[in-house]
């Protein structure tokens, strides 16, 4: 038998006693992990994720707007640009990449983003099942919508309009197929669809009614009359007030649709005649150049009716808010570790008289009062290891419900990890914590007088 | 064996009390009487090093003990001398085998099982080792409180009051037990009381 088993005995001898002096150690440790983890894998995700992009070039608005839309895909779009527009900077001798993004749709909360095949090389996604788009209306899922909806090759997706999974327009006149899932990349391109620019275009360029009877009847959705009834009651009503992004579309479309769909048929090139006309959210650019950089936002924003806004920058100011939150909330948190410092000196004092009998037995037993001291040491670091464990379990189910909630509102997914470095120094500290309230509780055991400790009881 | 010269004790509020000289050869018992008041408790404390006298010397076992450093007279304490309270004295968070064995820690007697299972067995304790103590009778508590005091073999055991709450049959079994354990062990014993139930099982005897 170790004096370190006898510690233990006596801290459970009383759970309620033990739990009390435990609670604000575990509130504050849980804390400190939760906001830690939080921050630091948000950081984390977002630093991946712009990585392949330099500069976003997008419509006029917020630029933090416009990088959390077009790269993190968080936020809705500032609006669209022109293509043709849009080419004259993908022209442009900085330049290395540049990828044109346009979206609108969702499926059951997941977006539908219409991007070129280059979209695929620049985040380094490989597909894992099928193949890549070769039409319109064929559809790339991510590896995490394929896991989370169970989609399948072949399997046929009707879009909604906007980037909500409730509310929005059913395009079930234009279903999409699944021609190829993405191998699990840890970055956002796990949550998208993915198609050609057409796709998307196409999808809100409103054939022909008898046209889109047609689609239908080929398809086996279920509830298609009812959809489209509300389909056709939409397109009449709400179309002229719709302020979304798309309404331009829909109005150029309705000029242009014969020749849209005669171009749906050449699947691939479109017609130049139309780039004017034709409309992308954004465009994600790499740099060739690190001049590109220091010039090229600034002559769009001054020259162009677009924006150009740079990822890295943003997330930074946004990092930048946040971080004087986490600040805040890891302030709160190391008081309150301070106060379930106190309240473990507390309770290890009350222990320490209320035990001084067993003490002062354990004198007569030849233990001397180093021996003691090491008793109730090993009590307090015990109280102050569990605490530590407990909190650090409870930190990480935090995580894991707040991540539950983040993937359903935004599609990103928090790790569960083991404890790190700064966890460690934090158990380093709640351990001393611990220490120097067993020191400063302790004063008692050198002063204890046994002869009237055991005499009076 | 157990010897004072001139021992005085005074408290911080003035109580003083001067003790008859004590000569106790080992293995030999010795019974301390006397009323209320007159310093029994102070007397067997002064004489287990718990509390040091104003003045005058104790040895025990050839030791002075008076000159030990509070260390030296932890651990001399420790091998030594059993104690046998007038209150149960124990560590209530544990079971009465792991009070057993805490009490065999410091002298470094853990690893006396057979030391365990035989004054335990004697004792009539075996079936209770893996009670909690506040799961004892108060038989059984004083049984326990008794082999705690010689389970380490001291060289003298010291019992306070031991008897005082108990019927005149348990007053002489403990006393049997008492002497018995004492004789086995090859301990001397030293009992302080003011019972006078106890007179007629010793030889020796002071009153103060």
């Amino acid at each position: 038998m170790k004096l370190g088993f006898v510690a233990f005995k006596n801290m459970i001898s009383k759970p309620l006693n033990m739990v009390l002096s435990l609670l604000l150690l575990v509130l504050s440790v849980s804390l400190v992990t939760f906001v830690l983890q939080l921050s630091e894998q948000l950081n984390g995700q977002m630093g991946k994720n712009i990585t392949p992009v330099d500069m976003v070039v997008g419509a006029k608005g917020s630029p933090l707007q416009l990088v959390l839309s077009s790269v993190l895909h968080i936020d809705t779009p500032t609006g669209n640009i022109k293509l043709e527009e849009a080419k004259q900077i993908m022209r442009h001798p900085f330049v290395g990449s540049a990828i044109p993004v346009s979206y609108g749709d969702n499926f059951k909360g997941y977006r539908i983003l219409g991007t070129e095949v280059n979209y695929f090389d620049s985040y380094g996604v490989k597909i894992s099942d099928g193949r890549l788009y070769e039409s319109t209306f064929e559809l790339v899922a991510g590896s995490t919508v394929a896991q989370k909806l169970g989609l399948k090759l072949g399997d046929k997706v009707v879009g909604s309009h906007g980037l909500a999974a409730i509310g929005g327009e059913a395009h079930d006149d234009k279903p999409y197929t699944i021609v190829g899932i993405l191998q699990p990349s840890g970055k956002v391109v796990d949550q998208l669809l993915i198609c050609n620019l057409k796709s998307v275009w196409d999808a809100h360029d409103h054939g022909e009614e008898d046209e889109g009877h047609e689609d239908e009847e080929n398809q086996d959705n279920t509830s298609h009359e009812h959809n489209d009834e509300e389909h056709e009651h939409n397109h009449e009503s709400i179309e002229p007030t719709h302020d979304d992004h798309h309404d331009h579309e829909h109005d150029e479309g309705e000029h242009h649709h014969d020749e849209e769909h005669e171009g749906q048929n050449g699947a691939g090139d479109h017609n130049h005649e139309h780039d004017e006309e034709k409309e992308i959210t954004s465009l994600l650019i790499k740099f060739k150049n690190p001049i590109g950089l220091v010039q090229l936002p600034r002559f769009i924003n001054e020259n162009t009716n677009m924006q150009a806004a740079l990822p890295g920058f943003e997330v930074q100011r946004l990092m930048g808010l946040l971080g004087s939150g986490v600040k805040t909330l890891n302030g709160i948190a190391i008081a309150i570790l301070l106060v379930s410092g106190f309240s473990i000196f507390i309770s290890l004092l009350k222990t320490i008289r209320e035990r001084r009998q067993e003490l002062a037995l354990l004198r007569t037993y030849g233990l001397g009062t180093g021996k003691l001291l090491f008793l109730v040491l090993c009590e307090g670091l015990f109280l102050a290891f569990i605490g530590f464990i407990v909190g650090w379990l409870f930190g990480r189910l935090a995580l894991f419900m707040a991540s539950k909630f983040i993937e359903s509102g935004y599609g990103y997914v928090l790790q569960i990890n083991g404890p790190n470095f700064v966890e460690l120094v934090l158990l380093g500290v709640t351990l001393l914590i611990g220490v120097i309230a067993v020191f400063l509780a302790s004063t008692s055991i050198f002063k204890l007088n046994i002869s009237k400790v055991l005499g009076d009881a | 064996m157990v010897i004072t010269h001139q021992l005085k004790f005074q408290y911080g509020n003035g109580e003083a009390f001067n003790f008859p000289d004590i000569k106790l050869k080992a293995t030999q018992h010795l019974a301390v009487l006397g009323p209320s008041g007159v310093g029994k408790t102070t007397l067997l404390h002064l004489l287990s090093g718990i509390l040091p006298p104003s003045s005058g010397s104790i040895q025990i076992n050839g030791t002075e003990i008076t000159g030990l450093s509070r260390k030296a007279l932890d651990q001399f304490r420790g091998e030594h001398i059993g104690l046998v309270f007038q209150r149960y004295h124990f560590v209530k968070s544990l079971n009465v085998q792991e009070n057993l064995r805490l009490r065999q820690f410091f002298p470094g007697k853990m690893k006396e099982k057979e030391r365990r299972e035989a004054i335990a067995e004697r004792l009539g304790l075996t079936v209770h080792l893996k009670k909690r103590v506040m799961q004892l009778s108060q038989g059984q508590q004083q049984r326990l409180s008794i082999a705690l005091g010689l389970i380490h073999k001291p060289k003298v055991v010291f019992a306070d009051e031991p008897t005082s709450n108990l019927d005149d049959v348990n007053c002489e079994k403990v006393l049997e037990l008492l002497k018995e354990e004492a004789n086995l062990c090859g301990s001397s014993l030293v009992i302080i009381t003011h019972d006078q139930r106890v007179t007629e099982h010793f030889k020796n005897q002071i009153v103060l």
